[in-house]
């Protein structure tokens, strides 16, 4: 019989993860997942939030009276008011410019499309590999910094929060660009990364050679850093091809 | 509830700043609550709240009219509330001991009910539950914060946090655990 690992128990006691009746129907066959369960609930039980102290209902006004001085009222918008014959003048100017432009497109479109399309596929590739592969290398060098960090017996500064923070939105983008084009290996790299740089990024001001330890421990950068230089190796392999090919197909 | 706050947003940036003042009558006690739940002091939380509002005007252009200013006021103050963790995180000079140990020298968290009866189990647990909330990183305990105490969805910390929902998962996940190991050995002796 497979036992609960802790997450398990965990997601179950929050009705997560997995099916309840299935949960319930394991512990009642299992004393041993049982007991971890019953010490995991007590626990939890024992953790309701602190005693919340009273406001009473004039909080929201005194907080109002507190903050009301520093706020500068909004503008109203101003109404726009269209003059009509120079309006229908300027519209109809650009929808002919516009109109015009698109005839043009299209018969470019209509005798250079194979050409044209192939070409603008494999800059797009070449860009996209270009960003990503620069996006991994900013993020090996932090796990590097990371890892070499952790052994020190001071606090520790090297802007590593500042560089994780701007790795983070990019890394989100990333990740979702990666789910969609359904490459699980890259999905996952990129979801292991953002977790650690949420935690750098969150660490406060200063972070101490402790939280790094933490981190390392906790979150295994040294096996993301593994995954995230097999995955440069990958990326930068395609974008050499991508560069060769163009080569060939002019000939 | 809803409709009438957006009614009210639309008073606000057509120019009646005061219509800003009945919705932060409607929602200072959930804010409060939030951040409070995670700064576990009043007077930080009644500053979480005052800066969450003001921080709310500003961005008020940005509300999305399909949103619900509830939940939009509610995640800002979430946000002012990790700040001012990180900012007491970045201030600390002696760190918390990591495991309780009563033969250890350690600094304690302030006890806030200071007084003869303090040696009671109740107020010792008290004690270690807050000293085991300290040691949590400020992602860690906003999940667990809005997971075990708010009851909200993994997708709704994710959203709020600005994170994966597995990011998020794993914030839950490890916050429990870290509580798990300081006041497990409390619940044997106990």
């Amino acid at each position: 019989m497979k036992h609960f690992t802790e997450e398990e128990m965990i997601a179950h006691y929050y009705s997560e993860g997995f099916s309840k009746a299935e949960a319930e129907r394991h512990l009642q066959a299992c004393p041993q997942c049982a007991q971890a369960y019953a010490d995991l609930s007590k626990l939890l039980g024992s953790m309701p939030a602190s005693d919340l102290p009273l406001r009473d209902s004039e909080y929201g006004a005194q907080v109002w009276q507190s903050i009301q001085r520093s706020l500068q009222p909004y503008e109203p918008k101003q109404k726009r008011r269209f003059y009509w014959p120079r309006f229908a003048y300027a519209a109809a100017c650009l929808l002919f410019l516009a109109g015009a432009f698109r005839a043009g497109r299209m018969w470019e479109h209509a005798h250079s499309k194979p050409l044209v399309a192939g070409a603008e596929q494999q800059t797009k590739q070449r860009v996209v590999l270009f960003v990503l592969d620069s996006h991994l290398d900013r993020s090996e060098r932090l796990l590097v910094q990371l890892n070499h960090a952790g052994g020190e017996a001071d606090d520790v500064d090297f802007r590593l929060q500042a560089e994780a923070q701007q790795l983070l939105s990019d890394n989100q983008l990333y990740r979702q660009s990666a789910a969609q084009a359904n490459d699980p290996l890259l999905d996952a790299a990129l979801d292991h990364l953002e977790r650690v740089l949420v935690e750098v990024a969150n660490s406060g001001s200063e972070l101490t050679s402790r939280d790094i330890a933490s981190i390392q421990k906790e979150m295994n950068t040294p096996g993301l850093l593994f995954q995230i230089r097999v995955l440069r190796a990958r990326v930068s392999e395609p974008r050499t091809n991508a560069h060769a090919i163009p080569k060939g197909a002019n000939t | 509830m809803g409709n009438d706050d957006y009614m009210l947003i639309r008073s606000v940036l057509a120019g009646e700043k005061d219509a800003y003042g009945l919705l932060v009558a409607r929602h200072s006690q959930s804010v409060f609550r939030v951040a409070f739940r995670i700064t576990e002091n009043e007077a930080d939380a009644d500053e979480v709240v005052q800066e969450a509002f003001l921080r709310g005007y500003r961005k008020l252009q940005d509300f999305d009219a399909r949103s619900n200013f509830g939940t939009w006021i509610y995640r800002i103050a979430m946000n002012c509330a990790l700040d001012v963790l990180n900012k007491q995180k970045s201030q600390t000079v002696v760190p918390i001991a990591q495991d309780y140990d009563s033969e250890l020298p350690t600094v304690q968290l302030a006890d806030r009910a200071a007084g003869p009866d303090r040696l009671l189990l109740s107020q010792e647990i008290e004690t270690r539950r807050h000293a085991a909330m300290g040691k949590l990183t400020p992602t860690e305990r906003v999940a667990f914060v809005m997971r075990h105490m708010e009851d909200h969805s993994t997708e709704e910390i994710a959203g709020a946090l600005g994170i994966a929902p597995n990011s998020a998962k794993q914030a839950v996940f490890r916050a429990v655990q870290k509580l798990r190991q300081s006041l497990a050995p409390l619940w044997v002796r106990s």
